[in-house]
């Protein structure tokens, strides 16, 4: 069950930065045409965030002190002093970009350069900060298994 | 380059303040692990959720503020300077949150 809650955190993380790339590329293209697919993916971007926030959320306080214990007996100590730690607090930031996303797309990106320049840049925020923490995800994950390859050795 | 909405303004400048703040929050709490941590935790049973709650009311709240702002015309900002506050909030923000683990 706790892989199943881990890998449903690292599949909302994907789907908001593969929702991040494509309104990214929608905007930059934007018209009158696509406007509302536009804030319904921004929308999407929000929902997605704040569902890996959760699942992940949930995940850290009932099961990380388990991968925790294993990473602090190994060789990759930092990948818990400093990227899990890091991602846990980057992550509330990540949160409040999206949040903010469907807010600045209320705007017309077609007609209005100033409305479009914010999202692309809120945009792009979010797909790069988005692709570190799940690094540093990944990060976490080899942390553990040095830790367990180091005690079978 | 035309004008921006007043929540677009409002909310993106409370974007960047948030992220500051939280990333300050961060040091602080850490800091003082018998006071401000220990109060954290009590508040909602762990630190983490109470910072997530703070953080997003205070995201809320000042962006609900700053749009009431000049007799509820929100707070006027050029969108230029609007994509630099928010940058610069999130960056700052980052590099705190960076900077104090790869240091302590």
């Amino acid at each position: 069950m706790t892989e199943v809650i881990l890998m449903a955190h690292v599949l909302f993380g994907m789907l908001c930065i593969v929702a991040g790339v494509w309104l990214f590329v929608d905007v930059l293209h934007a018209s009158e045409a696509n406007q509302a697919r536009i804030r319904t993916v921004s929308m999407a971007v929000a929902v997605f965030m704040w569902l890996a926030y959760l699942v992940g959320g949930y995940w850290y306080l009932t099961y990380y002190y388990v991968d925790k214990a294993i990473i602090l007996k190994g060789p990759w100590k930092f990948s818990h002093s400093f990227f899990m730690e890091m991602k846990e607090h980057v992550a509330i930031m990540l949160l409040l970009l999206a949040t903010y996303l469907p807010i600045a797309t209320a705007g017309n990106t077609a007609i209005n350069k100033a409305s479009r320049k914010v999202v692309l840049w809120v945009t792009g925020l979010i797909v790069l900060i988005g692709v570190a923490i799940d690094g540093a995800g990944a990060i976490i994950g080899i942390g553990v298994k040095v830790a367990l390859l180091g005690s079978k050795g | 380059m035309e004008g921006i909405g007043k929540y677009t303004t409002s909310f993106g400048v409370s974007l960047a303040i948030t992220s500051v703040v939280s990333a300050l929050l961060v040091v602080v709490k850490e800091l003082n692990e018998n006071s401000v941590l220990t109060w954290m935790k009590n508040l909602t049973s762990h630190h983490w959720i109470t910072h997530g709650l703070f953080m997003v009311i205070a995201f809320f709240a000042i962006g609900w503020g700053l749009a009431r702002m000049n007799n509820g015309e929100g707070l006027k900002l050029k969108p230029e300077r609007l994509i630099c506050v928010i940058v610069s909030g999130v960056v700052i923000g980052g590099i705190i949150i960076s900077g104090f683990y790869l240091v302590g």
